[in-house]
C-alpha cells in the first residue's frame, strides 16, 4: 500500500558530478554500447567479420575509425575462423585486440578458442547470440554462448545495455591482470539487445583509464626479445591445464576487486550473481540474459500478489562462482531454471551447473527449456513457471510450451 | 586515401639491414634456428627455415603452421632465435595478418619482416583461404610455401600439390591403382593472380637462389608468394643424402621450374638443362612403380610447360 500522506517533492538540486553523468546519458542499442566501450577501452586492433547481429558493431566502429573519432586499426578479414586467428597474432604482439561474432562464426571460430585460451591472449569478444543452423535462425538462444564454455575463456552475460558496456571494461581489465592472462567472451543476446535501444551510461574517459591501465603483455612477439610461442607440448600438457585451471580461480578474486573499484569509480555495483527478491523468497528462478528483465517483471508482479518468489541472475559464468550461487540460493526450497539452450538428450546446460552446486542441499530442482531461437517469453510465462514450481513435490523437467 | 595506400604499396622496406647475398662469402654467420630439432636427418625443409633467416636475419617474426616443423620447436625445448609463432595448419597466413595489424599499430610493420613458413597442405589445400584473403588485404608479409608435395607430418597423404602418378599413403600402388592420378595445382599462378608484386618459386638445393628471392621479396611491400621445393626423405622414398641430389635433379629436367614474376613480369631465373625427367624420377622411390608411357606422359607435359616458359608465357594451357 501506498503512503496516504504525501510529502511535499523537494526542489532537487543535482550534484555537479550527478549532472555531468547525466549528460553523458544516451539511448543507443547493445551494439553501439559495446562500440563505445571498445572506445573507452582503447582498443588498438579490430579483426572483424559481419555476422548478424553483431554487424553494426563493426559498422559504427568502421564509421568512427573513419571519421576520425577513434584511433584503432578495423581490419575486415575473409571468414571468423581468420578473425580470431589475427586476434591471437595481434594481441601476441602486445596490443590490445577486440573481436565480435555468434552463432555460426562463433562455431566457426571453434578450433581457434582453445588456442587463444591456450596461448594466454586476453582477447575480449562479444557473442551476439543467435540459435544455431539447422534450421537457419535469426533470433536469439545461448547454445552457440555455452558451447564455448569448456575451453578457459572467462564467461559473462549481459542483461541489458549498460552491463555490455560495463562488462567490456571489467573483462579487459580481469582478462590482463597478470594472474589471469585469459580470454573473455561476453554474452549479449542478439536483437533483444544488440538492436534495442535503452539509456546507457557512458563513463568518462579519465574513469576507465584509471580503471584499466595499459596492456602489458610479458609472452609476446618481440624482435628485441625473442620468444617462441605455440609451441607443440608432449607429455607436458596437463601441467598446462592445471595453470589454466588456476588462472581461473585467480579470476574469482580478480572479478571482485573490479567490481569493487568499478562501483567506487562509476557507482554501478555488480557482483558474480544479480538476487532480486531474494532475501526472504522461499521459491526462485535461476536463469542468465536479456530475458531476466521479463522475469524480473513477474516476480514484481507476484510479490505484490504476497507470494515470496525471487530470481538469481547470473552474470559470470566462468569462472562459476560457486559460493556466491550457493549463498544466494540458500533459503530458497524450490528453484526452477529457466534454461534458454538445450543440450539434446540431456537438458538445460545451467540446469546441469546448478544441479552440481546445489548437490548437497536437498533442494527441489526443475529445469525449464524456454525461449529457444527467440521464442517469446511473456511475464504470463514466468508467473506460470513460478505456480508450476509452487505445486511440485519433486524436481521435474519442462519445455514450456 | 587512394594516394596514402599507392604510396604504402610503392614504398620498399630495405633488405633492414641483412646484407644482400651476392656470393656465399655474404651469407649471415649468424644461425636463427639451432641445430638439433626433431626433423629427420636430411630434411629438407628445415634447411628451408635456416637459409630463409639467414636470409631475412633478426628483425624477424616468423609464423608456422601445423606440420613437421612445428616439431621442430618441441615444448621445453626451441632451436629459435627469433620470435616465433605457431597457431594452427589453416591460419598461418590470419596469424601474420593480425602481427601485421600489431606491427601497424606500432609503426613497424615496415621495419620487421613476417614470414609465414607453411606447408603445401596448409597452403595448396586448408590454409588457402587464409591465404587468399591476406593477399587480397595487400598486407606486409612473406609466404614461403616449404613444397614437399605431400601432408608429411601425418604420414605422407596426397596434398593438392602431389605430382601426376605419384605413390603416397592414400594413393597407393597396387592392382587397381597407378598413384596419385589428379595432376597438381599451380598455386604460383593462383597467387599471381591475386596481383601479389612479388612470386617466386625456388628450391632448398640452389640456396643462394632461394636467398636472393626471399630478401628481394623483403624489399617489396605487400603480399610475397615464394614456392620453395623441399624433397622429403621419407615421403618421397629417399636415402638420407639424395635430398640434395633429387632437388637438384627436378630442377634440371624442368619438372621444377625456377621463376620469378616481379610485378606481374615473367622471367625463368634458371635455365635447366633438360635431362630427361627419367633420370629425376628414377631417384625418387615413389616413381618406382612407373611404365615407359607413364613416364613419356610426364615428359611430354614438361615439355609443353617449357615451351610456353621459353616463349617468355607464363600461362600454360594444358589440354586434358
Amino acid at each position: 500500500m501506498k503512503k496516504q500522506n504525501k510529502k511535499p517533492a523537494k526542489k532537487f538540486k543535482l550534484s555537479k558530478k550527478r549532472e555531468l553523468e547525466l549528460k553523458s546519458r544516451e539511448l543507443i542499442d547493445g551494439n553501439s554500447a559495446c562500440a563505445f566501450a571498445v572506445k573507452l577501452c582503447h582498443v588498438e586492433s579490430i579483426p572483424a567479420f559481419p555476422i548478424t547481429p553483431q554487424t553494426e558493431l563493426m559498422e559504427k566502429l568502421a564509421l568512427w575509425i573513419s571519421t576520425g573519432e577513434l584511433d584503432s586499426y578495423l581490419n575486415v578479414m575473409e571468414s571468423e575462423h581468420s578473425v580470431l586467428s589475427a586476434a591471437v597474432g595481434s594481441e601476441m604482439t602486445g596490443v590490445r585486440t577486440f573481436v565480435s561474432s555468434g552463432s555460426q562464426g562463433l562455431m566457426l571460430m571453434h578450433e581457434i578458442l582453445p588456442i587463444a585460451s591456450g596461448t594466454r591472449m586476453p582477447i575480449v569478444m562479444i557473442c551476439g547470440s543467435r540459435a544455431l543452423s539447422a534450421p537457419i535462425a535469426l533470433w536469439p538462444d545461448h547454445n552457440d554462448f555455452l558451447s564455448c564454455r569448456d575451453f578457459g575463456w572467462l564467461m559473462m552475460a549481459a542483461e541489458i545495455n549498460q552491463e555490455l558496456l560495463d562488462f567490456i571494461c571489467i573483462a579487459y581489465r580481469v582478462a590482463e591482470s597478470k594472474n589471469v592472462l585469459l580470454p573473455a567472451l561476453i554474452e549479449m543476446d542478439g536483437f533483444i539487445l544488440s538492436e534495442t535501444r535503452e539509456p546507457v551510461e557512458i563513463p568518462r574517459q579519465e574513469i576507465v583509464d584509471r580503471f584499466l591501465p595499459e596492456l602489458k603483455l610479458e609472452t609476446m612477439l618481440d624482435v628485441e626479445k625473442p620468444m617462441t610461442l605455440g609451441t607443440p607440448v608432449l607429455e607436458d600438457y596437463q601441467n598446462f591445464k592445471e595453470q589454466m585451471q588456476a588462472a581461473q580461480n585467480n579470476a574469482l578474486k580478480e572479478f571482485e576487486k573490479a567490481f569493487k573499484e568499478w562501483k567506487i569509480l562509476t557507482g554501478r555495483k555488480y557482483d558474480f550473481v544479480e538476487k532480486v527478491w531474494m532475501e526472504n523468497a522461499e521459491i526462485a528462478i535461476v536463469m542468465m540474459g536479456a530475458n531476466a528483465t521479463i522475469a524480473k517483471a513477474a516476480v514484481r508482479k507476484m510479490r505484490s500478489e504476497g507470494k515470496k518468489v525471487g530470481l538469481v541472475k547470473l552474470r559470470i559464468l566462468r569462472p562459476w562462482p560457486e559460493k556466491s550461487i550457493m549463498q544466494a540460493l540458500k533459503k530458497c526450497k524450490k528453484i526452477a531454471v529457466v534454461d534458454q539452450n538445450i543440450s539434446l538428450g540431456k537438458n538445460g546446460i545451467i540446469y546441469n551447473e546448478i544441479c552440481e552446486t546445489l548437490k548437497d542441499e536437498g533442494k527441489i530442482l526443475s529445469n525449464y527449456i524456454a525461449g529457444l531461437g527467440g521464442k517469446h517469453l511473456s511475464i504470463q510465462d514466468f508467473e506460470q513457471i513460478l505456480a508450476d514450481l509452487e505445486k511440485s513435490k519433486k524436481s521435474e523437467k519442462k519445455w514450456l510450451s | 586515401m587512394v594516394e596514402l595506400e599507392q604510396e604504402s604499396r610503392q614504398k620498399i622496406s630495405g633488405s633492414l639491414g641483412q646484407k644482400p647475398v651476392q656470393t656465399i662469402k655474404d651469407i649471415d654467420t649468424e644461425d636463427y634456428i639451432k641445430a638439433g630439432t626433431f626433423a629427420c636427418s636430411g630434411c629438407q625443409p628445415v634447411l628451408g627455415i635456416k637459409l630463409a633467416l639467414k636470409a631475412l636475419g633478426k628483425n624477424t617474426i616468423m609464423v608456422n603452421s601445423s606440420g613437421c616443423m612445428t616439431l621442430t620447436a618441441t615444448y621445453p625445448f626451441t632451436p629459435y632465435k627469433i620470435p616465433w609463432v605457431h597457431n594452427a595448419i589453416e591460419n598461418a597466413d590470419s596469424t601474420a595478418s593480425g602481427i601485421f595489424m600489431g606491427l601497424k599499430r606500432k609503426g613497424l610493420e615496415k621495419k620487421v619482416n613476417i614470414l609465414v613458413y607453411a606447408g603445401d597442405g596448409a597452403t595448396y589445400d586448408i590454409g588457402f583461404q587464409a591465404l587468399s584473403g591476406m593477399f587480397d588485404r595487400f598486407e606486409n608479409v612473406i609466404h614461403v610455401c616449404y613444397n614437399n608435395e605431400i601432408f608429411a607430418n601425418t604420414g605422407y597423404q596426397r596434398s593438392a600439390a602431389t605430382p601426376l602418378f605419384a605413390r603416397t599413403t592414400t594413393t597407393p600402388i597396387e592392382k587397381k591403382s597407378r598413384g596419385n592420378l589428379i595432376p597438381r595445382k599451380h598455386m604460383a599462378k593462383i597467387m599471381m593472380a591475386h596481383d601479389s608484386p612479388y612470386v617466386a618459386t625456388a628450391c632448398t638445393s640452389y640456396p643462394l637462389d632461394f636467398m636472393k628471392k626471399v630478401q628481394k621479396a623483403s624489399t617489396i611491400y605487400g603480399p610475397k608468394y615464394i614456392e620453395l621445393l623441399a624433397p622429403c626423405i621419407p615421403g618421397w622414398i629417399l636415402s638420407t643424402e639424395q635430398g640434395r641430389k633429387s632437388g637438384e635433379l627436378s630442377v634440371q629436367s624442368g619438372l621444377w621450374p625456377l621463376y620469378e614474376l616481379e610485378n606481374g613480369k615473367f622471367s625463368v631465373s634458371m635455365q635447366p638443362k633438360m635431362i630427361p625427367v627419367k633420370e629425376a624420377l628414377k631417384m625418387q622411390g615413389r616413381y618406382a612403380h612407373l611404365n615407359d608411357e607413364e613416364i613419356d606422359e610426364i615428359q611430354e607435359m614438361v615439355n609443353k610447360e617449357w615451351e610456353s616458359y621459353n616463349k617468355g608465357e607464363f600461362w600454360t594451357v594444358h589440354e586434358y
